[in-house]
């Protein structure tokens, strides 16, 4: 069905946006509200799930290893036990991506383009995801090398440029409530890295499979350095004051001011912010395109992108009246539904698989 | 019902007719079954007031109520 191979460093470069993208923006004020000064230690243990996520999912490619998670959970659990797994991966693929649009477009209508109606914003930005998914995977791994650069310099500008800024101490009381409030800071970042777990659909199309569990630990570890570093930035400028900000890097933007000429740098951050968002959906996209396509078992998967474009723009709406609602349930909903999906049922499917190939390996 | 979101999903299905089905004469029947069912999903569901509707979201946040409601404290 795909023809097109990526590198596993393509692979690294597009999933680093893919996780990051969103984090950086609404994760700090987030996990700010439970770990207080020591929000900064949050992304280092929500990491943890992030090793383990990849560790399941190159192990069951490694077992199956032309087939995404759509097709290995048919054959570990049987035709239809698989499909409705594979129908649950779907919809909630479906279901995230139409919420990452919605943040998307949420904040550029918050921040810049007030009067602009949101349905606009989010259709474009389909539209554009629905070009390079229909490209093929060689174009999205590609775009996510041309946009990487876009994407990382300006965070480290933003780095030097706000440093003079620092207030070092706003990082004490180090663990003054002892290890709890990190703990449950790390439940919301934790549903951020079990979307490392979309990696199944890129192993089966790498040219060095072998590199594959390699870079997909290293891009956790880059993800995890880089949200802690955002972290410590907030913290250094805005302190306690982090959890009242709805994008406190924003805010800390607005903080640049350099010789009374370079100022108003919030730009910058939207530039991170719609090319991160831009990559990061059509990553999922491209994962729900094959996903769809091999659960029907379609010949190809291009033939549907629209449809499941118009698909993301309703799930972007639908059940979410405010951003009120979509805050609860980014909170209080997706880090545990990612987890049981992303997670648990992997883990599940694994422990099945190896199980059956030990039988297997006994009767012969 | 909302006409005007209606009506531009229906201008759109329209366009990805027009421009995706010269390309699929070639494919199996499967396929094009595929395409113009999700189509026809996608048209459905753009009559309905979707924001103030139950849906998959909404079941799931319900389903998660106990967790979002350890989270809020």
């Amino acid at each position: 069905m795909e023809k097109g191979k990526i590198s596993s460093l393509q692979m690294a470069i597009m999933m680093y946006p893919g996780i990051v993208a969103t984090a950086i923006l609404s994760v700090p004020s987030i996990t700010a509200k439970y770990a207080k000064t020591d929000f900064w230690l949050s992304p280092i243990l929500a990491s943890l799930i992030g090793y383990m996520t990849v560790y399941i999912a190159y192990k069951l490619h490694k077992l199956y290893p032309k087939q995404t998670v759509i097709q290995f959970s048919e054959q570990i659990i049987g035709r239809f036990a698989g499909k409705i797994i594979g129908f649950l991966f779907l919809v909630f693929y479906i279901q995230i991506t139409g919420n990452m649009l919605r943040q998307y477009a949420e904040f550029v209508v918050d921040s810049f383009l007030v009067n602009t109606p949101i349905s606009l914003i989010i259709a474009l930005m389909a539209l554009l995801c629905s070009f390079i998914v229909r490209g093929g995977l060689e174009a999205l791994g590609r775009a996510a090398q041309l946009f990487f650069p876009i994407f990382t310099l300006p965070l480290l500008f933003l780095i030097i440029l706000v440093f003079p800024d620092f207030e070092f101490k706003n990082i004490f009381p180090i663990l003054g409530e002892g290890m709890m409030p990190p703990i449950k800071g790390a439940i919301v970042p934790g549903g951020w890295f079990t979307e490392f777990f979309l990696i199944t659909f890129f192993l089966p199309f790498l040219t060095d499979q072998k590199k594959g569990m390699k870079y997909g630990m290293m891009t956790v570890f880059v993800v995890m350095m880089t949200l802690v570093v955002v972290n410590l930035i907030v913290l250094f400028i805005l302190g306690l004051a982090t959890s009242f900000k709805v994008y406190p890097l924003m805010s800390v933007g607005r903080y640049i001011s350099l010789g009374g000429f370079f100022e108003h740098l919030e730009s910058a951050v939207m530039a991170i912010w719609v090319v991160g968002a831009f990559i990061k959906i059509s990553v999922f996209y491209y994962g729900i395109a094959l996903g769809t396509a091999q659960w029907l078992n379609l010949s190809d998967y291009r033939p549907i992108v629209w449809s499941l474009g118009i698909l993301l723009v309703i799930f972007s709406f639908w059940s979410l009246p405010s951003t009120v609602e979509l805050h609860k349930y980014s909170v209080g909903t997706f880090p545990l539904l990612g987890l049981l999906i992303q997670m648990i049922i992997p883990l599940f499917l694994l422990g099945i698989a190896v199980m059956r190939k030990r039988k297997r390996q006994g009767s012969e | 019902m909302r006409w005007g979101a209606f009506f531009s999903v229906m201008v759109i299905v329209a366009l990805i007719i027009l421009y995706e089905w010269p390309k699929m004469k070639q494919n199996p029947k499967k396929d094009k079954m595929a395409f113009f069912t999700l189509l026809f999903i996608g048209l459905v569901l753009s009559m309905f007031d979707l924001p103030h509707m139950g849906g998959p979201t909404a079941w799931i946040q319900s389903l998660f109520r106990p967790f979002g409601r350890f989270m809020e404290k």
